[in-house]
């Protein structure tokens, strides 16, 4: 799992089927005092994250696979919970 | 999934018999500098599957690893599929 930083969104009209529907997010990984690692990932977001709000990401594409409904689903980020301290 | 742009595309005569119906691009994948629209490109190219008709110019959102063969119905050797062509980017990275 990543600590990641809500960094914007995305939005595509022409996508796999399968993620029809879903809002796409850019995540930021961050380390626990906010320097930034690496290049952001995209990932859907099922809860509803803000902009700037600390989030968990996961990386298992099974979980992705029974969100989506959907087991041919590219998709494989997730966020699974939003971070208050 | 991860954002890249296409720089181009790849045209085999001969491929793997799953493959067919998709074409192969090449994508150049986006750091922070390149989502706010400056820098150069850290990270080397890669050759991505698409099926959803990108083209030259179009950022991508591509997945890697294991999800990258799940679309396909049979096992399939596969690095890089891309899953979205992007409309619109909101990037908005904290000011510090």
């Amino acid at each position: 799992m990543m600590l990641c930083r809500v960094d914007g969104n995305v939005t595509a009209t022409v996508k796999h089927a399968s993620a029809t529907g879903w809002r796409f997010v850019i995540c930021q990984p961050i380390t626990a005092d906010g320097a930034e690692l690496g290049s952001p990932t995209i990932a859907i977001d099922p809860l509803g994250a803000g902009l700037h709000s600390r989030v968990m990401v996961t990386t298992d594409g099974k979980y992705a696979t029974e969100l989506l409904k959907c087991r041919k689903t590219p998709v494989r980020n997730s966020i699974i919970g939003i971070i208050d301290s | 999934m991860k954002l890249g742009k296409v720089i181009g595309k790849v045209t085999l005569s001969r491929q793997v018999d799953s493959f067919t119906g998709g074409r192969w691009l090449v994508v150049q994948p986006m750091n922070r500098e390149a989502l706010a629209g400056k820098g150069q490109p850290t990270e080397p190219s890669l050759v991505c599957y698409d099926n959803l008709g990108a083209g030259a110019g179009n950022i991508i959102g591509y997945v890697e690893g294991r999800e990258a063969a799940q679309p396909f119905e049979q096992d399939t050797p596969i690095d890089a599929f891309n899953a979205l062509i992007v409309d619109t980017i909101n990037y908005m990275p904290p000011k510090k």
